[in-house]
């Protein structure tokens, strides 16, 4: 279970996240909701490691994890697929897979989960020589998924998937997200995309101004009047 | 012009563009870096000649072959990279652009110091390798020297490009240089990934060091300045982070310096070099390979 407690990051003066704590259930789809500047990319941001929080605490298991290394966290077990995909626009997909895998050193099992990865995604098995730049929007935020996935996860932080994306890609990748948690691996994932997470999150929180402001299931999730206006597009009552 | 001016010019062409792999190996290092840290280094050239006499230092006592200097050298260049990654990047905020622009100048000049004090400013006799060989080719020589320099130069390109392509050392450096957040997110280390292209572009500057030295057979603390210079301009025209531009930029340069040398002389020659980095910059900007820009 990925624990985070009382976190606060700030660029600056400026606090993004004023005291964050949630949890992501082992096995579970967890959803963070929330608008933009929320500081939802901060708290993924910090959880990778890339950013350092000033104070508090993120917990994988046993293991803390404030204050090691990008690399360290993703030998822990953990990896972000980044908000704008951030694929290496001049590698090609099977490149971007192998630096997925960069730590890992069986090169035989690389190989197979290469051959995973095409099974999962076939347009990445169609495009693996074509430079990653050159890929559209969806086939981008296959690869970056798939490229997290090389370095076997036990939990995957996903942030934005749906982000710019065509409403079949969307689809398509929500149905990937369901299928690799019913593979075993744990997903935080930040969406805005309400109407889609409801379909596949077994937990949702929303943030709100660098604090978390809700916490329930699906079903509290829909029936908050507050949470129905912002983010499923209900009517008012009575309009 | 007559036919014998044209065999002259036409010779002195070939001899600038096999000196030109000098030029080429020090363009390879500024993009190099350029292109992992989005960082001029402007220490590098003098690191490269640093090396070349730290070689020549090291071996002074002994009765070494000149095969052994080079490669000595190459070590020197790579121990010296190193030191200029810890002094002039490791502990400076790399957020300000001109922070490490201003301490890659500290470095250069403290380079400088350093080889003057040390070898009180007298230049040194330089070991050249064939300098004996000749190679007719109907009306034109090829030197020894500078065919050794030229394909020297080569391997090293080759080595290079092999380790970036064929490599997961390479493969870490370019997803760094490409999309460093997301390579850090892929388990790269970012500073191992800095330290080893310092020390890798070191050990390139000081093959390079090495045959400029070879190739006219001398070192001086002079060196220094107008090669940071040429390797400035070969950077911007073969394109800053372009390797392949770095390379023909390099033969370019050195084959057209060559030239101007033989139409106008010596004192003359670099100030067509300048022209030609001033019409780049007017018409071409982006250099020979201005790396392509990607859909986001």
């Amino acid at each position: 279970m990925l624990v985070v407690s009382d976190l606060v990051a700030a660029y600056g003066k400026i606090e993004a996240l004023k005291g964050v704590s949630l949890r992501a259930e082992t096995g579970r789809i967890t959803c963070l909701l929330g608008p933009n500047g929320a500081g939802k990319t901060t708290l993924m941001m910090s959880i990778a490691g890339i950013l350092k929080p000033r104070r508090g605490s993120i917990r994988l298991g046993d293991t803390e994890l404030t204050g090691l290394s990008p690399a360290r966290i993703v030998g822990q077990g953990i990896a972000l697929v980044p908000e704008n995909r951030l694929v290496f626009p001049q590698m090609s997909v099977l490149e971007n897979l192998l630096a997925g895998a960069y730590q890992r050193g069986d090169k035989a099992e690389i190989a197979a989960d290469v051959e995973r990865m095409y099974d999962r995604f076939p347009r990445l098995r169609e495009r693996r020589e074509q430079l990653a730049g050159t890929l559209s929007g969806g086939e981008q935020q296959m690869l970056a998924v798939a490229r997290a996935l090389m370095s076997r996860p036990r939990v995957l932080l996903m942030d934005e998937p749906s982000l710019g994306l065509a409403p079949l890609v969307v689809a398509e990748i929500f149905r990937i997200v369901s299928e690799l948690n019913r593979d075993g691996t744990t997903i935080f994932l930040v969406e805005q995309n309400a109407h889609m997470a409801l379909q596949v999150a077994h937990h949702f929180y929303l943030m709100e101004q660098g604090r978390v402001t809700f916490s329930g299931s699906p079903g509290q999730l829909a029936e908050d009047e507050v949470i129905q206006r912002a983010y499923l597009g209900a009517r008012r009552a009575g309009g | 012009m007559d036919f014998l001016d044209l065999i002259d010019a036409l010779q002195s062409l070939a001899d600038g563009v096999l000196f030109g792999a000098t030029y080429a190996l020090l363009g390879i290092g500024f993009t190099l870096i350029f292109g992992v840290m989005h960082k001029i280094n402007l220490s590098f050239a003098a690191a490269s000649i640093g090396a070349a006499y730290a070689s020549l230092l090291i071996l002074a006592g002994v009765k070494a072959p000149p095969a052994l200097v080079f490669l000595a050298a190459a070590g020197c260049g790579g121990v010296i990279g190193g030191l200029v990654y810890l002094i002039g990047f490791r502990f400076i905020p790399l957020a300000n652009p001109l922070a490490t622009l201003m301490s890659t100048v500290g470095l250069l000049l403290l380079i400088d110091e350093i080889i003057v004090h040390t070898t009180a400013g007298v230049p040194l006799n330089y070991p050249a390798l064939f300098s004996d060989v000749i190679i007719r080719a109907g009306p034109f020589n090829l030197r020894g020297d500078l065919m050794f320099v030229f394909l020297l130069g080569c391997l090293c390109m080759v080595l290079l490009l092999m380790l970036l392509y064929r490599t997961r050392l390479g493969l870490a450096t370019r997803a760094m240089s490409q999309q460093p957040v997301a390579a850090e997110l892929c388990g790269i280390s970012n500073t191992k990934v800095n330290i080893l292209t310092f020390v890798t572009t070191g050990i390139v500057g000081g093959i390079a060091g090495a045959m400029i030295g070879a190739a006219i057979g001398m070192l001086s603390p002079l060196l220094s300045l107008p090669l940071t210079v040429k390797g400035l301009i070969v950077t911007v025209i073969g394109g800053l982070g372009s390797i392949p531009g770095a390379i023909i930029a390099g033969l370019l340069v050195g084959g057209l310096e060559n030239l101007f040398q033989y139409w106008r002389g010596v004192s003359e020659r670099d100030l067509y070099i300048m022209l030609l980095l001033f019409v780049f910059l007017v018409f071409r900007p982006g250099g020979l390979f201005a790396p392509a820009t990607a859909r986001d």
